[in-house]
């Protein structure tokens, strides 16, 4: 059995990815390791997903459901509790080794999604040091006891970083009837969504204390304080300025780090600065008929662009042939975090491309310039940007001959 | 040095502080210090190798509260008038050696530990090197034991059933102008203590071999036959198999005191009920001393001396594909660690230990700057080394004498007794020597044993489907199709596997208890994804509540309970 | 006057409000309408929504996501948790179906927000 596109994961990327394909007119096949599709969205059981793209706010669940409920309409293959253990390059697309409950099984297919969605950071990559008890959890495992196993994880506890989960699970483990001391932020600015600092912790009076990070647990084995310090401005902790705050709970919210093991293991070049593949404006990574998009091609906070992503890269996938490429660089210039996508072949239609940018800090008052050598291809002024807040944006490409720039300058900062 | 220059020797270096006093080879410290490295210096000056002497401690440390040894929460009768024929105190590699050796022969043997799973402190807490002992002279019994359990391992391994490798050991040298010296050293090695696999290779065969490592290597030492072991993995392994044979484990027991009359054990307590065995083999690690007191035959004193490890990411596992250290001019010290780089059987690369006193024994905190000092070190062997790929790290505590020698012997003034104790590295390597040594000695006095008919050597692990072939997997999950479900992904480890850990001869149902089993939440995401999984499979096998499943101990809660009704509210 | 940050949707503007002598407001910083909105609604009824789960008597799903068919007075979440807290559903519901009818009268009704009750028949 042959298909024109695999996807691999079952999460908003890949379902938009898979219907999208599909309507394109490719076979496709949908391959997902939990017995459920909706991916992270079925523990993400608040509401504000779907304001850019349904002009609704919903829970994480109706949102993905929407997505899943469309996918069986179309009668879109799926395996689900599947799987990928190794995926080989043949000479005209991939091979994709298999395990589930059946066994283990080879799936050819032209093209390869990848919407593999990412993972959290955890405790020691962020140098927390002390004893192993329980009761340190990542915010998204601390979700998953609550959301999907209703169990509760802590009764009173510390947040380690401002991300949108770490926000999210301080109001929710608040509801829920637990005790949040505070939470905690190395930075100086909040990492997540300003809505959220307000509706999650202002809200519910949650104190949140930037410049300062959790620097060791004590607890043999419950958890029973953690050690906070103050940072200096390369993050660094200050001696003398440790505090013991008595906690049974740590909930880490240190950031997320886009999957790309599978993508590795064929030979894609990530990009360091997002984590994530090197893309074209169609999505297609650096190895031919691979495709990126979601939470695996970049970080993103808002689901609705997930499933732009993964939409263009289902759209490009159905549509792949083994043309002549040539990709010229589009590097993240001044004051720019990141740019996605990081390269754009001038041999396809450029005309709308979609862009996803963030800048390296909190800018008000500035103008993002693309340049291709001397000619500016797109010009916007932003009120304000911040790091934590993606920007998307729409760019003519067409006639683009070389290496391509974008940069943001500053007014006043 | 004799008795009158070592006192004078200390009353000059330190006043009045400390008084030696000497009997029956043994040497005893007192007095009083806040400064535990002040009392490990005096303890050591009084080592006398040469005349086989020992070195007790019984300074009154003032700098910080000893805490007592942790006890398990746990008390019953499961163990009230148990009468084995032996009765080993300690599950690591040690004890649970011995118990696998013992149980060759038809006798009753209980093993307790008072942790909730075996290997749970230094036997697990180490970096399963499997050492050459190219560091070693001839006359101490870490020499003794070091060839004949290091060749002993590919057989044992087999066995059991535990992965092994002979990944070889490069100790390099930057140094071009010592090597004569080096060369020397190499062959005195080879030829006087037995380290027959001994070689010294160029910096360009070096280069060839490991093209990561630092390019300014002159040359290095090579040990073909060094090894590595998953350590807590053979331990499993060890006890799984002794229990297969007829030996009984008990874990969550803590030995509490001993009875001991006209120099015999008589009765040992425990937190699980009283326990009456023929004779006691000490095998406690850290708390061997402690165990030896209760005895009333303690002879020697153990200093703990703390390391920690970093475990990286197996992404990073090209960077070396053996052990290596780096050695500057001092040949050896004796026992300072200065800690390598090895890739484990699982392909992770391991950095470290680092080697630090200390007066805790049960203090497996981490700490910042023990990386940092790891990582600057290594280094100096692989250059593009960095912290960022660290996914963990742990710390581990040895179990070393002043004489930083192994002490394997019957008690001194118990009869019934028999010592497995002072073991630091490579106490694993040894482990399997040292274990028939011991069941010698406890079969000797025993008297009058007769063989195991039934007794097994082979034990069956649990299968690892990840490294099957297609065929081989597929055929298991057809049988059992848990086998097919992938519970966690960074170690690609099925619901089947899982569930046969939970029937596994020694059932550990605990978090820590599977993934040291099987490895899930020891890869990259640290069982950020699994964990709730593994949880819900733990409770669904035992059939309790998530709220029942702990991390490791009684005390490891994981959930409070239910967010709706029931339980907690 | 009083300053408040817009948690209408992810922009987050930040907004001015400033009370008339007539009792109208007067909102600045918002970009749209509904910021507006919930800068005077602020002033006078602060509404929030809830999201939470409710428990189920099935077995492998203990849990189902849930929330409030539309905002709630703020001061009233915690008394809305309770009520939500002592449900358990035991009907197969799907998405949008009523798990709590027009809860504490507030004239809100508690839904469940995913059908994964109804995909464990499949």
């Amino acid at each position: 059995m042959k298909y024109d596109v695999a996807v691999i994961g079952g999460g908003p990327a890949g379902l938009a990815a898979a219907i999208e394909a599909h309507k394109n007119g490719a076979k496709v096949i949908l391959i997902e390791r939990e017995a459920r599709l909706g991916g992270i969205l079925k523990q993400c059981i608040h509401d504000g997903f779907g304001l850019v793209r349904f002009g609704k706010k919903l829970s994480g669940p109706e949102y993905a459901e929407i997505f899943i409920d469309e996918f069986r309409k179309e009668n879109i293959e799926a395996l689900l509790l599947t799987f990928v253990t190794n995926i080989k390059k043949l000479d005209e697309g991939f091979e994709i080794s298999v395990v589930n409950r059946n066994g283990v099984r080879k799936l050819e297919s032209k093209t390869l999604i990848l919407a593999t969605g990412c993972r959290e950071r955890t405790a020691k990559q962020v140098s927390i040091h002390g004893t192993r008890p329980s009761g340190v959890f990542t915010a998204g495992t601390a979700q998953n006891f609550t959301n999907l196993l209703g169990e509760l994880p802590v009764k009173k506890c510390v947040i380690l970083g401002s991300g949108d989960i770490g926000l999210i699970m301080a109001r929710r483990l608040t509801l829920e009837g637990a005790q949040v001391i505070g939470v905690y932020e190395a930075k100086p600015t909040p990492s997540g969504l300003t809505r959220n600092i307000h509706q999650c912790l202002h809200d519910y009076d949650i104190p949140l204390y930037l410049s300062h990070t959790v620097t060791k647990v004590f607890g043999d084995e419950r958890l029973e304080a953690v050690e906070i310090s103050a940072v200096d401005e390369k993050m660094n902790p200050v001696a003398g300025t440790e505090k013991i705050v008595e906690c049974d709970g740590l909930i880490l919210s240190v950031g997320l780090i886009p999957e790309n093991e599978l993508a590795e293991s064929l030979g894609v070049k990530l990009d360091p600065k997002t984590k994530g593949p090197s893309c074209d404006g169609s999505l297609m990574t650096s190895v031919d008929g691979v495709f990126s998009c979601g939470n695996a091609l970049h970080v993103n906070d808002l689901v609705d662009y997930v499933s732009e992503s993964g939409e263009q890269a289902g759209r490009a996938a159905a549509k792949f042939s083994r043309a002549k490429r040539n990709r010229v660089a589009l590097n993240a210039g001044k004051n720019m975090l990141y740019i996605v996508p990081q390269s754009i072949d001038t041999e396809a239609d450029n005309a709308a491309s979609t862009v996803y940018f963030r800048s390296r800090e909190e800018l008000g008052n500035c103008r993002l310039i693309i340049k291709c050598g001397e000619k500016t291809v797109f010009e916007k002024k932003y009120q304000f940007l911040r790091p934590p807040e993606m920007e998307r944006i729409t760019v003519d490409f067409s006639g683009v001959d070389s290496d391509i720039t974008a940069e943001i300058e500053v007014a006043e900062k | 040095m004799n008795l009158k220059t070592l006192k004078k020797k200390i009353r000059k270096d330190f006043g009045n502080k400390y008084q030696v006093t000497a009997s029956a080879g043994v040497r005893t410290v007192t007095g009083e210090s806040a400064d535990w490295n002040e009392i490990i210096s005096v303890c050591s000056m009084c080592v006398d190798k040469k005349h086989g002497i020992h070195v007790v401690n019984d300074v009154k440390f003032t700098g910080a509260e000893i805490k007592p040894m942790r006890l398990p929460a746990i008390s019953d009768n499961a163990l009230e008038g148990a009468a084995p024929d032996v009765l080993i105190i300690g599950g690591g590699i040690s004890g649970a050696s011995i118990a696998r050796e013992l149980s060759k022969w038809d006798i009753n043997i209980l093993l307790v530990d008072k942790e909730s799973d075996l290997a749970m402190q230094a036997s697990g807490r180490n970096d399963g090197e499997v050492h050459p002992g190219i560091d070693l002279s001839k006359g101490s019994l870490k020499h003794k034991y070091i060839i004949k359990g290091n060749r002993m391992y590919a057989d044992v391994c087999k066995e059991l059933d535990v992965p092994f490798k002979r990944c070889g050991q490069y100790v390099c040298f930057d140094q071009a102008a010592i090597k004569p010296i080096i060369r020397l050293y190499a062959l005195k090695r080879k030829f006087v203590d037995g380290i027959d696999d001994t070689v010294v290779i160029s910096g360009e065969e070096l280069k060839k071999r490991e093209p990561e490592f630092n390019g300014s290597f002159k040359y290095a030492i090579y040990n073909p036959m060094a090894g590595c072991v998953c350590p807590y993995g053979l331990t499993i392994a060890y006890a799984e198999n002794a229990v297969m044979n007829g030996a009984k484990v008990s874990l969550n027991t803590a030995v509490t005191g001993m009875k001991v009359e006209n120099g015999k054990i008589v009765s040992v307590s425990t937190n699980r009920g009283t326990v009456k065995p023929k004779i006691v083999i000490n095998a406690a690690g850290v708390f061997a001393e402690d165990i030896a007191k209760m005895a009333e035959d303690r002879f020697y004193s153990i200093h703990p001396r703390r390391g920690t490890n970093s475990i990286l990411d197996k992404k990073s596992g090209k960077l070396i594909s053996s052990i290596a250290s780096i050695k500057k001019l001092e040949v050896n010290s004796g026992h300072t660690k200065g800690g390598g780089l090895l890739n484990t059987v699982h392909g992770n690369i391991l950095a470290g230990p680092d080697a630090v006193e200390t007066w805790e024994k049960e203090n497996y905190a981490t700490r910042r700057e023990s990386i940092q000092t790891v990582f600057d070190k290594q280094r100096g062997t692989v250059p593009s080394l960095t912290e960022r790929d660290i996914i963990t790290y742990f710390t581990g505590v040895r179990a070393p004498n002043f004489e930083e020698d192994f002490v394997i012997e019957k008690g001194r003034k118990t009869s019934n007794l028999i010592h497995c104790a002072c073991i630091q590295s490579p106490g694993l390597t040894t482990a399997p020597a040292v274990a028939l040594d011991i069941e010698k000695m406890a079969v000797e006095m025993l008297g009058n044993v007769k063989k195991n008919e039934n007794y097994d050597p082979i034990r069956k692990g649990i299968p690892v489907l990840r490294e099957m072939s297609a065929e081989e997997r597929d055929t298991l999950i057809k049988k059992n199709p848990d086998y097919g479900e992938i519970v966690c992904r960074c170690e690609e480890i099925s619901k089947g596997e899982i569930i046969d850990a939970l029937n596994s001869p020694i059932c550990v149902p605990t978090v820590d208890g599977i993934k040291k089993r099987l490895r899930p939440g020891m890869g990259r995401c640290q069982g950020g994804f699994c964990s709730p999984l593994v949880t819900k499979i733990i409770a669904e096998h035992q059939g309790i509540p998530v709220s029942q499943v702990r991390k490791s101990g009684a005390d490891a809660v994981i959930s409070f309970g239910k967010t709706k009704g029931g339980e907690s509210r | 006057m009083s300053r408040l940050v817009c948690i209408v949707c992810p922009r987050g503007c930040t907004m001015e409000v400033t009370k008339n002598p007539d009792g109208s407001f007067e909102v600045t910083g918002n970009t749209c309408k509904r910021g507006r909105d919930f800068a005077i609604t602020e002033q006078t009824m602060p509404m929030r929504t809830i999201c939470s789960t409710a428990a189920t008597a099935f077995p492998e799903t203990p849990v189902i996501p849930v929330r409030v068919s539309s905002d709630i007075p703020k001061e009233k979440i915690f008394d809305v948790m309770k009520e939500i807290n002592n449900t358990v559903v035991s009907e197969r519901l799907g998405r949008g179906d009523t798990v709590i009818e027009n809860v504490l009268g507030l004239g809100v009704d508690v839904i469940a927000t995913s059908d994964v009750l109804k995909e464990e028949i499949k």
